[in-house]
């Protein structure tokens, strides 16, 4: 194990890091909403192939990550309507926007499996700043993309602790009926958290085919979506915690490929299965200790809300 | 400003509402899904065409299109039953994966025993298989009340990679060509053929799906599930030991879903590989909302979304990509889900409804 493979392992935490913090991020919005959003696969499938498809035809990264966010929040639109306005089942209405976006990324994206990237994401140049050792080398080595997801992070930790909008947005979350009662609209809040959710996974699906793997295939989402649905848990739905398991989850993401490099045995594939058994046992251990204080679950999640029924 | 229309609620549910919102999300799909197929150069008349006549225009394609509908079938009744006591199992995707890897393993254990008993044990790996994946989400959700939507999707991902890594390390086929994929299953391991594609597989599901209709229908466990699913405290205050009841129907949930994988495997593959639940574990939890958690409508469904499956792999060779069976899937999901929203309310204007209560008082 020498330094350049050190260098290049943590480079790779951070890239994966990003990928999964953004569709997280906005996942946690949506559910501090009390919405739970398990379309978060599909969102970033429909914002990675609309990114790629209009890099391909601007040649400009910028237009094609707003194309990817813009996709990614139309498309949980759909969650939205039937979820939020009407009122239908969460659970089921995610699920079915995972399949549906998995499947319409496919069919839009047929003639691109083929397509040379026409637009992506190079490491920022800060000039003499990349060449400090270490931090230079990996910090600064990241696209502008991974910024934008610490500022978000940050944004949305302060207007969701901080701002009357955040209260407002938990307050909905937690119980729909006393906000309602209080002149705040429940609909109108959900479906906003909800669109951020989509932008931002569409963001995440966008940073997949713009920078972190440029170009598209179906399957190139390979399941990270359910990383991040399983990351708000694992953070407690808080945009810091998030961040946290998210370093760690990309971490076990990077080390994947790497594992034999370092000369361990152990099979990667059995490493993969490690985000997903960690969440649950999260699970496990949040609930024995819920037993002597409140859960961190916002209390209305997965609960449709309607004033007919108060 | 607030919306000018309302939804009301109705005094008594419409008639039939689930029916009619299952056909409206028919219509909605197909028509949602022409202006896709016209935006992209097809002709929708030609596909839907195509598509019908590929899964029931021939005994060939009904054989094919109940075979699909087995493992959809199956799935969807695994959800259903634990559906039908508010509880949710998104796991079935994971569980059809380790009762085929449970399937495959009896394979493994005993290459040389006669079909019949081979078939039967390696059924019944599989039913103990899914139990298994199951085990641990049921522990959690009856003993510390821990989320199952959570753990039992979490769980999908495990079996994914479990699989994953059988094919590619320990069960991996040395003469495979270095392919992903387990060796060949002794022949006598597969399922009697019932006509043209289908297998006795298909006589087995409608067997359980039926047994679980009669039984969830008649018995005072059904009627205690249903308690169950409709209130908590009206279960604790009939004596209903929720724990035990939430536990046994899990983890039964679990051994459904893990029948299909055996089934699949024993009847449609000869050998495991990776992708042996195709995502039927995920459509069936759409199969089972479609059909209101009851096991009759799991039937009509699973094969409904058979004959979909079945239809968009045919339309191919017109030069349309298959994943229009899964946008069509889910088009009628959310069209049927938004439909029945009006089985138990009527959009109102605001006004006329403010002007109604202002009478009323």
């Amino acid at each position: 194990m020498n330094e350049t493979t050190v260098i290049g392992l943590l480079i790779a935490v951070l890239e994966f890091g990003t990928l999964l913090y953004l569709a997280a991020l906005g996942e946690t919005i949506a559910e501090k909403s009390g919405v739970l959003n398990l379309g978060v696969e599909g969102m970033m499938a429909m914002g990675g192939v609309a990114a790629f498809w209009a890099g391909v035809e601007t040649g400009n990264p910028w237009v094609a990550l707003l194309v990817g966010v813009i996709a990614g929040a139309l498309f949980s639109a759909i969650h939205g309507v039937v979820a939020v306005v009407m009122g239908a089942d969460q659970v089921v209405s995610g699920l079915a926007l995972t399949i549906g976006g998995l499947g319409l990324a496919a069919f839009l994206g047929q003639d691109l499996v083929v397509q040379a990237p026409g637009a992506r994401f190079e490491a920022t140049n800060l000039g003499p700043l990349n060449d400090v050792p270490w931090i230079g080398e990996i910090v600064f080595d990241q696209t502008a993309v991974s910024w934008i997801a610490l500022a978000l992070g940050v944004i949305a930790w302060f207007v969701l602790t901080r701002t009357r909008v955040g209260l407002i947005l938990r307050a909905v979350g937690e119980s729909a009926s006393a906000a309602d009662s209080s002149g705040t609209s429940v609909v109108k809040t959900r479906m906003i958290a909800v669109m951020i959710g989509g932008a931002l996974a569409g963001m995440s699906g966008a940073y997949l085919t713009l920078a972190l793997a440029p170009g598209w295939s179906e399957g190139t989402t390979a399941g990270r979506g359910w990383i991040a649905v399983a990351l708000v848990i694992f953070g407690a739905w808080q945009p810091g915690r998030v961040g946290l398991g998210a370093l760690l989850f990309g971490g076990l993401l990077a080390l994947e490929p790497r594992l034999q490099t370092f000369g361990v045995e152990v099979s990667p594939i059995l490493l993969s299965m490690l985000p997903y058994l960690l969440t649950v046992g999260v699970l496990v251990v949040l609930s024995i200790r819920s037993r002597h204080r409140p859960s961190a679950a916002p209390a209305a999640i997965g609960q449709a809300y309607r004033r007919e029924d108060r | 400003m607030p919306s000018p229309l309302a939804f009301e609620k109705r005094e008594s549910p419409l008639r039939g509402g689930q029916i009619r919102a299952f056909a409206v999300g028919v219509v909605v799909a197909l028509l949602l899904g022409s202006i896709l197929l016209l935006v992209s150069g097809h002709d929708p008349i030609e596909v839907y065409t195509k598509m019908f006549d590929s899964a029931f225009g021939s005994r060939r394609g009904i054989s094919t299109t109940l075979t699909r509908a087995v493992p959809l079938g199956l799935a969807g009744l695994a959800v259903a039953v634990a559906g039908s006591m508010g509880l949710w199992n998104i796991g079935a995707e994971g569980q059809i994966i380790a009762g085929a890897i449970g399937a495959a393993w009896i394979a493994r254990l005993g290459p040389d025993l006669p079909g019949p008993l081979l078939i039967t044990l390696m059924l019944v790996g599989a039913v103990v298989g899914g139990g298994f994946l199951a085990l641990g989400p049921a522990l959690a959700k009856s003993r510390l009340g821990v989320n199952e939507i959570i753990t039992t999707l979490m769980l999908n991902e495990v079996a994914i990679r479990v699989v994953r890594y059988l094919v590619n390390g320990p069960w991996k086929d040395p003469e495979g060509n270095n392919f992903p994929i387990a060796p060949e299953l002794p022949e006598q391991s597969a399922l009697p053929a019932l006509f043209e594609r289908a297998n006795i597989g298909l006589v087995i599901a409608a067997f359980v799906l039926l047994a679980f209709g009669v039984y969830t229908a008649r018995s005072a466990w059904g009627y205690e599930l249903r308690i169950a699913g409709s209130s908590e405290s009206a279960a604790t205050y009939a004596g209903i030991s929720l724990k035990a009841k939430v536990f046994t129907v899990l983890l039964l949930s679990g051994a459904i879903a893990g029948l299909a994988g055996g089934i699949e495997l024993t009847g449609s593959s000869d050998r495991l590989v990776e992708g042996v639940a195709n995502g039927w574990g995920y459509a069936g939890i759409i199969v089972a909302a479609l059909a209101l958690m009851r096991p009759s409508g799991v039937a009509a469904v699973a094969i409904a979304f058979g004959a979909v499956q079945v239809g968009g792999l045919s339309i191919q060779t017109l030069g349309v990509p298959a994943a229009i069976a899964s946008i069509l899937q889910a088009l009628i999901l959310f069209g049927a889900l938004s439909a029945a929203v009006f089985t138990n309310y009527r959009l109102v204007r605001r006004s006329t409804r403010s002007a109604a209560a202002a009478v009323a008082s």
